[in-house]
């Protein structure tokens, strides 16, 4: 039995005991313990991050004379890492006092738990996928086992939920299509065999596999034009299950773009392929957009004021980042794309989390009824603030780290274009996430919320843990550089040459530990000239500046509601909703569509239709 | 009011007795020389004088090339200048703004109607002297003055830094009660701002004889205090 298989089986157990253990009180620490047990165990087959042996699971089946089979590669093994990293994260802070609040307002967190635990169990069987038909049995397992997690909160999370399958089916039928055409080219779904036919494909197949897939999988990640399922879906879920699905569940769509379109088919084949008539390559149409999935989410996210909303539309526009990254194909720009994966989990987990421990003490997320809580919750505030900073790669976070590298491809690559696609993504990640903390934490408090503590200790030891890896690997960026690498050789890419504090090449260098310091130092200036003065005196937030008026506490002069009114009066009228036009119009060509095959079905000759299924049926069958 | 009211004012000894380390002299002459040549400005404009102050401040006569910037809060500024009559609701908000600010703090009030009342002399409604209510390091007097009246006043401003001359902020917690009686004459026993002045002349060890009294008794009896807001775990 190897290690996977012991991986695979803690995982499945983990499933089996919270699913039976619905009623049992504390089922979330029975969770978190096994999801611990399962880190371990993948901490154990650690050596894959640094360069180790492929590990087989020992278990296989045969389906029509096809094997499937499971194994770990780094980048598996770098994806189960962030997978089951931001599921214990989530458990963890679900187990103890968020839990049992949320118990008493009528939910089930022995659901929540066994929901995150099946979402760990597909998503290990996705990653350790060892042919196109695992792969694809993966997927749908992941697609389901999501919807789970979307639809626990019911109501308005239920319409979502179906949104976010319909979307998902559609995606299925076009990777099911996309394996048809591979079966039919090769007689088999191993790996090994359409990467040995890829560079004899024609330029048609090339193209329609590749689009094929990449709508499939594109989906997942929330690539536009099909993105405006995933915020609603994921900011409706509990609190740690959007931790979760905000962390790690659009990048499957990322890593089956890797196995299949990266890895088997290609990339050097599409940069062949021309668009007629245009000067970009068929890689170049999806680098574009990559980079219009960026800029457009992440400014609609700067409209948001619903602070999970927010969140989980940067989820969409951060995806972007990794797959124009992982684009570029040169060393920098794909360890940026897999380091972002990592970086990404981190920070939105941590910032899903402090939004929670928000929501657990003041029972909104809206943000224009908040404000000023860093006085009451300052551990929140700085698990926030890490966050954020990480969010909109600002040093010294690990988010810096990674959107530098990819920053640094564009430009050695030649692609200033994208490059200035992705500062003005950048740009909008700032403001948005300025408006996050300061709306939540900064200003004025209101009086509601004169009384409300900090979140227990069981909430705020996963969020300061989250934060901390979030400024380690920012400070030592070579910790995730490593298994990164490893993960680039797995997908047959170069590797980066790394260093513990960041990267040392002649085409560009950072060392974070060097940059830390300085900043750190310019810090420590500081905080000697303002502890060497006098003595500070704290005020009251009511002793402050309003153009000489004496304030009260009924008088609110901390305006959030209406945030950046200037900036959307001029930018306001681009939010014009064209493609939610696009998908009701979609809708109404479905169902029409659909409305009339109906008709046609119920109104003639039923019998017919039914006689000629069973007549071609038997034909499949028999002959 | 008496005329001699004023008389009552312990006014600090011109500069203060030098240290005796030579090194700590050198010390506070760079401090006191780096102050002078950098203040924010909180112009809390009253009156007409304002229209004054854009000419002094922009390119025509520049006041930044001496160090002097507006700054839009009193927590960050060094001067308050007020430009102009005082009409007794105004002069709520600037004894507020004047508190609101951190030591040390100079004003310069501006026009003849912040030294006598000026064409206002009437009114019912105009505070007529502003250092009845608060220590005024420097009058600029005139309606208006002219910009380069206004930057020859500044300069002196400057020079009485530079001399440690430029003390009067320590008047106000030192003769506390007879500021806050003044201002009580004037807006009724049941006035307070927010600031804790007596709390925070014990931070800056300026309690004098005068700082407490009969006026600070009612303010104590009728204060409601303000708690700052402590950050909780």
């Amino acid at each position: 039995m190897s290690m996977l298989d012991t991986l695979l089986l803690i995982s499945l157990l983990t499933v089996l005991l919270t699913g039976l253990g619905q009623r049992v009180t504390f089922i979330g620490w029975i969770a978190t313990l096994l999801l611990t047990a399962q880190l371990l165990t993948l901490l154990l087959m650690g050596k894959l991050g640094y360069g180790g042996e492929i590990i087989d699971a020992s278990f296989g089946f045969s389906i029509l004379g096809q094997p499937l089979n499971w194994r770990y590669d780094a980048l598996s093994w770098f994806f189960a890492l962030i997978t089951i990293g931001s599921a214990l994260a989530g458990s963890a802070f679900a187990a103890g006092a968020w839990g049992d609040q949320y118990r008493k307002e009528g939910g089930n967190p022995g659901l929540l738990q066994f929901s995150i635990a099946l979402n760990v169990l597909a998503m290990l069987l996705l990653l350790g996928s060892g042919d196109l038909l695992s792969l694809f049995i993966g997927w749908e397992l992941v697609s389901w086992a999501s919807l789970l997690l979307m639809v626990i909160a019911g109501g308005r999370a239920s319409e979502f939920g179906m949104r976010y399958i319909v979307y998902a089916t559609a995606g299925a039928m076009a990777v099911l299509a996309g394996l048809a055409i591979i079966f039919q080219l090769t007689g088999s779904f191993a790996y090994d065999d359409l990467a040995a036919v890829a560079p004899a494909l024609n330029t048609l197949q090339i193209v329609t596999l590749t689009l094929l897939f990449f709508f499939g999988f594109g989906i997942k990640m929330g690539l536009l034009p099909f993105h405006l399922w995933q915020a609603d879906a994921y900011a409706e879920t509990p609190g740690p299950g959007t931790a979760f699905l905000g962390a790690i569940s659009s990048r499957m769509g990322l890593y089956a773009i890797l196995v299949v379109i990266i890895q088997l088919i290609g990339l050097v084949r599409l940069i062949e392929i021309e668009i007629p008539y245009s000067f970009l390559s068929l890689r170049d149409l999806l680098m574009w957009v990559a980079a219009i999935s960026i800029i457009i989410p992440t400014f609609i996210a700067l409209r948001q004021s619903d602070a999970r909303r927010l969140l989980a539309w940067h989820g969409i526009g951060q995806g972007g980042y990794m797959l124009i990254g992982l684009l570029v194909l040169d060393p920098y720009g794909s360890a940026g794309g897999l380091m972002h994966v990592f970086n990404h989990a981190t920070y939105q987990a941590a910032l899903f989390l402090s939004v929670s421990a928000v929501i657990y003490r003041t029972r909104t997320s809206d943000l224009n009824r908040l404000g000023g809580l860093v006085t009451r919750m300052p551990l929140s505030f700085l698990v926030m603030l890490i966050g954020i900073i990480g969010l909109a790669g600002i040093p010294p976070m690990n988010g810096f780290v990674s959107k530098w590298l990819v920053y640094r491809s564009l430009i050695i690559e030649g692609m200033p274009l994208l490059f200035v696609a992705s500062v003005i993504g950048t740009l909008g990640t700032i403001l948005s996430v300025y408006k996050l903390i300061h709306n939540t934490f900064l200003g004025q408090l209101r009086l509601e919320h004169e009384h409300i503590r900090e979140v227990p200790l069981s909430m705020t030891i996963p969020m300061l843990v989250l934060s901390a890896i979030v400024f380690i690997t920012g400070f030592m960026p070579g910790l995730v550089l490593d298994w990164v690498g490893s993960a680039q050789v797995a997908l047959g890419m170069p590797q980066l040459a790394h260093t513990l504090g960041g990267v040392e090449s002649t085409q560009g260098s950072l060392d974070m530990i060097w940059v830390c310091s300085v900043l750190f130092g310019g810090f420590a200036v500081g905080a000697l000239l303002f502890y060497s003065g006098n003595k500070a005196k704290r005020v009251h937030q009511l002793d402050n500046y309003a153009g000489g008026h004496f304030l009260t506490a009924d008088v609110r002069y901390h305006y959030s509601d209406n945030f950046y009114a200037g900036l959307m009066h001029h930018i306001g009228s681009w939010y014009r909703g064209s493609f939610l036009w696009l998908e009701s119009s979609l809708i109404s060509v479905v169902s029409s569509l659909s409305g009339g095959a109906q008709l046609l079905y119920n109104s003639f000759h039923p019998a017919l239709y039914l006689l000629m299924a069973i007549t071609l049926s038997l034909y499949f069958f028999i002959g | 009011m008496k005329s001699t009211d004023l008389d009552r004012i312990e006014v600090n000894p011109k500069t203060m007795p030098k240290r005796t380390n030579p090194l700590a002299n050198v010390f506070d002459d760079l401090v006191r020389f780096c102050r002078s040549r950098s203040m924010f400005m909180l112009h809390y404009c009253t009156g007409c004088g304002a229209i004054e102050l854009p000419p002094a401040m922009t390119s025509r006569f520049d006041m930044e090339r001496l160090g002097i910037q507006p700054m839009v809060t009193p927590r960050q500024a060094d001067i308050l200048l007020i430009t102009g009559y005082v009409s007794i609701k105004t002069l709520k908000r600037v004894i507020l703004t004047y508190e609101q600010m951190g030591s040390p703090k100079y004003v310069i009030g501006i026009c003849s109607c912040t030294v006598n009342g000026g064409m206002y002399w009437q009114s019912y409604a105009t505070a007529k002297k502003l250092d009845e209510y608060m220590p005024v390091d420097l009058y600029i007097a005139g309606c208006m003055p002219r910009p380069e009246a206004v930057i020859e006043g500044l300069q002196q401003l400057m020079d009485k830094i530079k001399n440690d001359q430029a003390n009067s902020w320590k008047q106000y917690y030192e003769n506390y009660d007879y500021y806050l009686g003044n201002q009580q004459k004037l807006f009724g026993n049941n006035w307070q701002t927010p600031t804790d002045v007596i709390g925070e002349a014990e931070i800056y060890r300026l309690m004098g004889p005068q700082t407490l009294g009969e006026h600070t008794k009612i303010l104590q009896q009728v204060q409601k205090p303000m708690e700052p807001l402590e950050m909780k775990l």
